[in-house]
């Protein structure tokens, strides 16, 4: 898993519950890496499995709604990381719909090793979008806060809900419907 | 808390030095592999421009020199670079006059070369780009095309190169070569004999006939082996044949094979089989050609059978038949050929004989034996059917001969003589006329009449004698019904006989006619029943003979009988009166000589007394006389008192009743029959010529034989003695009555006369032969029964 997600977590750690939590989460979990983590590397993702479930367990909140957290704050991290890729679309519809062909293949250009959930198009209009979110690693969570936090970026709002086409949350699909 | 807020620091402080350096040698090592790749790629791309300026002398030098026109054009088609032999191919020099490619192709191929182009440049090259230009007027070349793009160093199209080959000859060669193919295709595909290819015995291509021959579809034939469907119908032809040709000593040869078509069926087809070899003179296809002979074969077998039904039919005619092939060799002949002319070679083994040495060899039998050879000559020039030509034969034979030219096609191919002999024929006629002739003569001189009528009694014909018998005259006859004109008497039988004949039957009776003077005839009548030419019942022919002299010849014996028989009766009844009225007083005179000799022995005397004696003796005498009398007249014919006698007992009896004198003997020479008859008739014969045979020997050994002998229909019996014998003049007269020859014994002179009669009553005769002092022999046949 991508240096920039561990660092981004640990970011949101610090800013949401404060250094103490983040530290505790970092020396309370064995971590092969030692809790040391930059944007350049690449991690174990069983790493982030065990940080989220410290951090669940340090602040009793449910994982789930962590990523979801973690979704809606990492927009912003990678926003400040690469501002260029989001100042190239003017609408969150249009963005979502270029993760798979735009923005991935980017990422891959500096990442080859980069292990990428994909995103099928199953429907598209100009207020609405259905897709499938695919992935080992079910963080589907963190791509609807993603979503959102799209929306919020270009001041629009939308309604995403989603549905498990597989009860691990491996194949997830999503409708994204623009308000107002 | 301030304490604790520092070490939290610290650590995360510690964390992200410990970050920042691995960051650092993260990128380093990226730094390093970047300035790696950047080297090697820098090696390759200068390597790279080495080999392309080398490719780029080379090919330019190989473009310049190429024989075949290169042609360098631009996106759009223009022309910019072509080599010498494009100049001369195409006819322009781009330099001095500027041309667009598209130009030059024809109208026919614009779509296609459009097509071309923006796969050309879609695909970076084109390949056998084949179409038609126009270079000049009346000059289009067929021309074939391979070109690639020429790229900029941004990998964008900026030109296309390409090789022009002028294929018009080629086409053309092609062209033709399809062409004949598609006629020899054609041809096969039509042919009406069966067509395959083979290899290894497996076929690889067949024709349609070939698929109709067998009944395969096309599908299941190719690849079949052909010996799977095949068999030579003469199996050890067939593996010569083919061991000659994989020797290779055989390219080519025919046979017949049998075919087990996809029904089972079973077709004969002709095959020619050609192999087809490299010029190492291995083999490399095998061309089988089949028809289908089934039919032809059939046919064959049809005309043989009817060829030998006919040969069958020739040789078993009962007209001599000679068929001579064009020269003159006989081709066929029959047994009555031979009969005819005498040969007695079989006529199977005249085929092939010289048919004009064969002529002289017979011309000695016919009356005119150079006619015979001339005419022969004569018919064979001419060439024309000749019928019914007669030809004499020296031994009266007469034979009857046809000629008949045999064509076919209007060729010549021989003639067929034909003989009968037409002997009996030509005889027969005339020996009708003499037959005719004979029986009229015979019909009209027989002692018998003859009288011909229809089935209504009509009189048709009537011959001489009918006319005599009848009295009428020919004509008075003619015309008149037959029972009326003759006043039958008794014509109520007549229809009775009609309806006899009618069914066929012949039949003879008498009829009761009145001739035309009114005499009273009778007339024996046989009837046949007479039919016309068509077999229908057209009357009756009845053969009269007069018996009316018969009749009263007949009526009279029967009369006579009637009156023969009274006076028997009476005569018979005489006798026994005549001779009981005669015995009568011959007994009382008998009585009154005895009373005589007793009462008056004394007064007579001796004297007196042998008178006495000698008037008895007299009177016995006359006892036998009157006994014979009656006996004879006494002998009837009475089949009721018959019975089985046996004569050997007969014999014997009298031998015991009889006196014979002690010198004699009398001897049975043979077992006498035993035949049937009345027994005292018997005894009275035999009894009546033994006593005479042992009376009359003087033979001091007397012998008397009987024997008897089968002639028949008769007995035949004789007694012999060897007595004195009786003289000639007497031979008749003994067996009259009352006649005796002899002297020394007193007899009635009846005896023999009772034997012939006995014996003529029993159907036979007797007879004597006799030597004076010799002896005598009696010889009576007896009938039997």
């Amino acid at each position: 898993m991508k240096g920039i997600i561990f660092t981004e977590f640990l970011e949101m750690v610090e800013e949401k519950f404060g250094l103490e939590v983040a530290d505790q989460i970092l020396e309370n979990t064995s971590l092969e890496s030692g809790g040391v983590y930059t944007a350049v590397g690449t991690y174990d993702f069983n790493e982030m499995v065990s940080l989220l479930t410290a951090l669940s367990q340090t602040v009793e909140m449910d994982p789930g709604s962590l990523l979801y957290a973690f979704g809606h704050y990492l927009f912003g991290g990678l926003g400040k990381a690469h501002p260029e890729v989001i100042a190239s679309y003017k609408d969150p519809l249009e963005l979502i719909y270029g993760i798979e062909d735009h923005i991935h293949v980017q990422v891959r250009k500096l990442y080859p090793e980069a292990q990428l959930p994909t995103f099928t198009i199953l429907d598209r209009n100009p207020d609405h979008l259905t897709l499938v979110y695919q992935s080992e690693r079910g963080l589907y969570a963190i791509a609807h806060g993603l979503m959102e936090s799209c929306f919020q970026h270009f001041d629009q709002h939308a309604q995403v809900t989603y549905k498990l086409l597989e009860p691990n949350g491996t194949k997830v699909e999503f409708q994204i419907v623009r308000n107002g | 808390m301030a304490e604790n807020r520092i070490e939290i620091l610290e650590r995360a402080l510690e964390r992200q030095k410990k970050a920042r350096r691995q960051a650092e040698s993260i990128l380093e090592v990226k730094s390093r592999e970047l300035f790696d790749t950047a080297r090697q790629l820098k090696e390759a791309n200068e390597q790279l421009e080495g080999l392309l300026s080398e490719k780029t002398a080379e090919l330019q030098g190989i473009f310049v020199n190429i024989v075949d026109p290169y042609v360098v054009m631009d996106t759009y088609g223009n022309v910019i670079r072509m080599n010498s032999a494009a100049k001369e191919f195409l006819g322009f020099d781009h330099a001095k006059n500027p041309k667009n490619l598209t130009e030059l192709v024809h109208p026919d191929y614009e779509q296609y070369t459009r097509d071309s182009l923006r796969q050309l440049f879609r695909d970076g090259f084109l390949k056998n780009y084949v179409a038609r230009i126009q270079v000049a007027p009346g000059h289009e070349p067929f021309v074939q095309i391979n070109g690639s793009v020429i790229y900029d160093r941004d990998n964008k199209p900026v030109a296309a190169q390409g090789i022009i080959r002028d294929i018009t000859r080629e086409r053309e060669a092609a062209d033709l070569i399809r062409e004949q193919k598609q006629q020899l295709d054609i041809i096969v595909d039509h042919s009406p004999l069966g067509i395959v290819l083979t290899v290894d015995g497996q076929i690889i291509k067949a024709n349609h006939a070939f698929e109709v021959l067998t009944g395969y579809p096309h599908q299941e034939v190719i690849g079949k082996k052909l010996a799977s469907l095949s068999t030579p119908e003469d199996p050890d032809l067939g593996a010569r044949l083919e061991r000659e040709m994989a020797r290779g000593t055989r390219d080519t040869y025919h046979l017949v094979k049998r075919y087990v078509r996809a029904d089972g069926r079973n077709i004969l087809a002709k095959a020619t089989v050609s192999a087809v070899r490299d010029k190492n003179g291995k083999e490399v296809y095998r061309v089988k050609i089949l028809e289908d002979i089934t039919r032809q074969r059939e046919a064959e077998l049809k005309i043989h059978a009817s060829e030998s039904r006919l040969s069958n039919l020739i040789e078993n005619l009962n007209t001599a038949v000679l068929l001579e092939d064009q020269d003159r060799k006989i081709a066929l002949t029959n047994q009555q050929f031979c009969d005819i002319f005498g040969i007695t070679a079989p006529p199977e083994s005249l085929k092939g004989y010289d048919c004009d040495t064969a002529a002289r060899q017979s011309m000695g039998l016919f009356e005119d034996e150079n006619g015979f050879l001339d005419r022969i000559d004569e018919i064979l020039k001419a060439r024309e059917l000749v019928h019914g030509e007669e030809l004499l034969l020296k031994d009266g034979r007469i034979l009857e001969r046809d000629y008949i030219p045999i064509y076919s096609d209007e060729h010549y191919q021989g003639h067929l003589w034909t003989y009968s002999d037409v002997t009996l024929p030509r005889l027969y006629k005339q020996t009708i006329e003499q037959e005719r002739n004979k029986y009229g003569s015979i019909i009209a001189n027989m002692n018998l009449g003859m009288i011909e009528v229809d089935l209504d009694d009509t009189i048709q014909m009537v011959n001489k004698r009918f006319s005599q018998m009848s009295g009428y005259g020919e004509t008075e006859l003619l015309g008149q019904t037959a029972t009326e004109i003759l006043r039958v008497s008794n014509k109520e039988i007549i229809p009775e006989m009609l309806e006899r004949r009618k069914k066929g039957y012949s039949d003879s009776y008498e009829v009761e006619v009145a001739t035309k003077k009114g005499e009273r005839k009778y007339w024996l009548v046989s009837g046949a029943p007479r039919y016309d030419e068509k077999g229908r019942l057209a009357g009756t022919i009845g053969i009269h003979l007069d018996v009316t002299m018969q009749k009263e010849l007949e009526a009279q014996k029967e009369l006579l009988l009637k009156e023969l028989q009274a006076s028997n009766r009476e005569l018979s009844e005489y006798a026994h009166i005549v001779s009981h009225d005669l015995k009568s007083p011959l007994r009382s005179v008998n009585a009154l000589v005895s009373w005589m000799q007793e009462d008056y022995r004394d007064k007579l005397g001796p004297e007196g007394q042998l008178q006495l004696q000698m008037m008895q003796d007299k009177i016995e005498g006359m006892d036998h006389l009157i006994d014979d009398i009656l006996r004879y007249s006494s002998i009837q014919q009475d089949a009721a008192a018959q019975e089985e006698v046996d004569l050997n007992q007969v014999v014997s009896n009298i031998r015991e009743i009889i006196f014979i004198p002690d010198h004699v003997r009398i001897v049975i020479m043979d077992e006498l029959p035993v035949i049937r008859a009345i027994p005292a008739q018997m005894h009275q014969l035999f009894q009546n010529l033994l006593s005479n045979a042992v009376t009359h020997i003087e033979n001091p050994e007397g012998l008397v034989t009987v024997g008897c002998r089968d002639i028949g229909d008769f007995w035949e019996f004789y007694v012999e003695d060897n007595g004195v014998g009786i003289p000639p003049e007497y031979h008749q007269k003994i067996f009259q009555m009352f006649q005796s020859i002899s002297g020394k014994r007193k007899g009635t002179g009846i005896g023999l006369s009772i034997v012939k009669k006995i014996t003529e009553l029993h159907g036979g005769e007797v007879r004597v032969a006799s030597t004076p002092g010799q002896g005598t022999t009696f010889t009576f046949t007896i009938r039997k029964q």
